[in-house]
């Protein structure tokens, strides 16, 4: 008779490694039409029926490149590779892309890992933490002299992903309420995506190089001289003013200190 | 909010009515059309991010029905360590909507390293009483209140177990000093599934612990009966649930739709079935 633990270790590990012959069907009650092993199949067909589930609802562009057996071989290989660590659900998943990179079938699509993080930061946006738009009186109000020693915060609902990859072209016309040309073309270029929730919607717009520095150099927590500096590198003609007004106006900064309480 | 509403809502508990499972595809409607249902419950884990749609709609909803919290991932019977971090996160969501009832499932979900986001059965066995007893007290210690217990379905019974389920189920609760959330639908697909008489299992629950129950649909396509809240519920529940408020008495009940959600106004007509069957009781005890 098993103790506990080795029961539920043993039953944890027949479902997954797909062991019909376990330990297991010796401590389950035989009869009633179905065999020990055919009971645990029923929970192992559960099991691998939600995991696939969720990952339908995270990953639908990555389901709409591929065929059906294609995804349901990658979300099941996903599940032996990339163990749940959670009681949430909606914690599981965010390693697809990885995943992907290292799956021979997905060898001929080298565009899906990309494709798969960009619609997990989708999903990291859509449950991340409210914030509210900056105060523009209270930066109106910081003296011209000052402004070059601010430290800005990214909305906690933003993340840059980052593709050699046309990733966002191929996002967007694989949405369900895309009407026209439905092509990409592979060798257009990458894509650098902001991934951010504003209000209760997820947006994604391309980053310019220069501005993913001055957003990059921010997150950092680098003063905006010293993020300016960075994106003029990238960029020499870049618009400081018009990306400042865009990214405080549309909420991707969504706070701003000065560089001696940084260090107070 | 002002502090006189939030006080207000303190005081939402969970009226002696028919209630719905609330799923995403419905919020919107729920908001504009506020339907005359009793309480929603929802899944707590949906709600352990900290913001966007999920909570903008679930604060509008919060602020015209009672609500209740149900947990599916705590996993009270696993071996793996209590999760300190769920459970912090099931105690901010407490914080953050005052629900009138917190509920979790008798059953295991993680071992060996990984957990498998399922409800799985429990061995019937002493030591496996101890050992969820243990870990529900914990839990009622963190969260500084009484949770209720659901008895999930099950397609397998251990060799070794050797107590029935329905005393295994009344001693947690007497043990533990958890109140039970009675899951008429469970009790039916293991009666099937295992065979033994509903009515029986009926008989063994200590009715003053129940503060809740469940109804739900089964797929019957398979060898075995399946829980998989994807249909209505069947006949033989309906009948059950009669039975069970006959003994119980009317007690807040739940209808649970999660697989092939339907239009709300389904969801809507079931939960008014429920309803119109506590009335029946209520009419019977004046």
């Amino acid at each position: 008779m098993p103790s506990l633990l080795e029961l539920q270790t043993e039953f944890a590990r027949a479902l997954v490694a797909r062991d019909e012959r376990s330990l297991m069907t010796e401590w389950i009650v035989a009869g009633r039409g179905l065999a020990p092993d055919e009971r645990i199949g029923v929970y192992r067909n559960n099991v691998f029926s939600n995991y696939r589930a969720v990952l339908r609802e995270v990953y639908p562009v990555v389901l709409a490149l591929v065929d059906e057996p294609f995804f349901k071989g990658a979300a099941d290989a996903y599940v032996s590779t990339y163990p749940s660590r959670s009681g949430n659900l909606n914690d599981f998943g965010g390693e697809l892309g990885d995943f992907l990179a290292g799956w021979p079938p997905a060898r001929q699509l080298p565009y899906l890992p990309d494709v798969a993080r960009l619609e997990w930061a989708v999903e990291h946006a859509f449950h991340a933490a409210e914030a509210p738009l900056l105060d523009l009186t209270t930066l109106a109000a910081v003296a011209q002299e000052v402004l070059p020693g601010l430290h800005f915060a990214l909305h906690p609902a933003s993340r840059i992903v980052r593709s050699p990859y046309p990733i966002l072209r191929i996002w967007q016309v694989n949405q369900p309420d895309f009407n026209g040309d439905r092509s990409a073309n592979l060798d257009a270029g990458g894509d650098t995506v902001l991934v951010i929730r504003r209000g209760a919607t997820v947006e994604l717009e391309r980053l310019s190089p220069g501005e993913l520095e001055l957003l990059q150099a921010l997150a950092a927590d680098l003063t905006l001289a010293q993020a300016h500096a960075r994106a003029l590198e990238a960029d020499p003609a870049l618009d400081l003013t018009e990306l400042l007004r865009h990214h405080v106006l549309d909420g991707t900064l969504v706070a701003f200190h000065h560089d001696k309480e940084a260090t107070a | 909010m002002s502090d006189a509403a939030r006080a207000d809502r303190k005081a939402t508990r969970v009226p002696i009515r028919a209630g719905i499972g609330l799923r995403a595809p419905h919020c919107r409607e729920m908001i504009a059309s506020r339907p005359d249902i009793g309480w929603v419950e929802v899944h707590s884990e949906n709600y352990f991010g900290d913001g966007g749609q999920p909570h903008r709609f679930l604060e509008r909803i919060r602020a015209d029905y009672p609500l209740s919290l149900h947990g599916v991932g705590l996993g009270l019977g696993s071996t793996a360590p209590l999760d300190l971090d769920h459970l912090r996160s099931l105690e901010r969501l407490i914080g953050r909507y005052e629900p009138g009832l917190v509920s979790e499932h008798l059953c295991w979900s993680a071992a060996g390293g990984r957990h498998l986001n399922d409800l799985l059965p429990l061995p019937y066995t002493e030591e496996a009483l101890a050992h969820v007893c243990g870990r529900i007290d914990e839990a009622q210690q963190v969260l500084g209140r009484q949770l209720l217990i659901e008895n999930v379905s099950s397609y397998l019974q251990f060799r070794h177990s050797t107590i029935p389920e329905w005393e295994f189920l009344a001693e947690v609760s007497r043990r533990s000093g958890s109140a039970i959330l009675l899951d008429v639908n469970n009790i039916y697909v293991n009666a099937v599934n295992h065979g033994f008489d509903p009515l029986t299992y009926l008989e063994a629950v200590p009715t003053a612990a129940v503060r809740e129950i469940h109804l739900g649909g089964f797929d019957a396509s398979g060898a075995c009966l399946i829980d998989t809240h994807g249909t209505p519920v069947a006949a033989e529940v309906w009948t059950l649930y009669r039975e069970a408020v006959a003994r119980i008495g009317p007690c807040p009940t739940l209808v649970e739709w999660d697989t092939d959600i339907p239009a709300l106004d389904v969801l809507l007509a079931e939960a008014s079935k429920a309803a119109g069957i506590l009335a029946e009781a209520d009419a019977v005890a004046a």
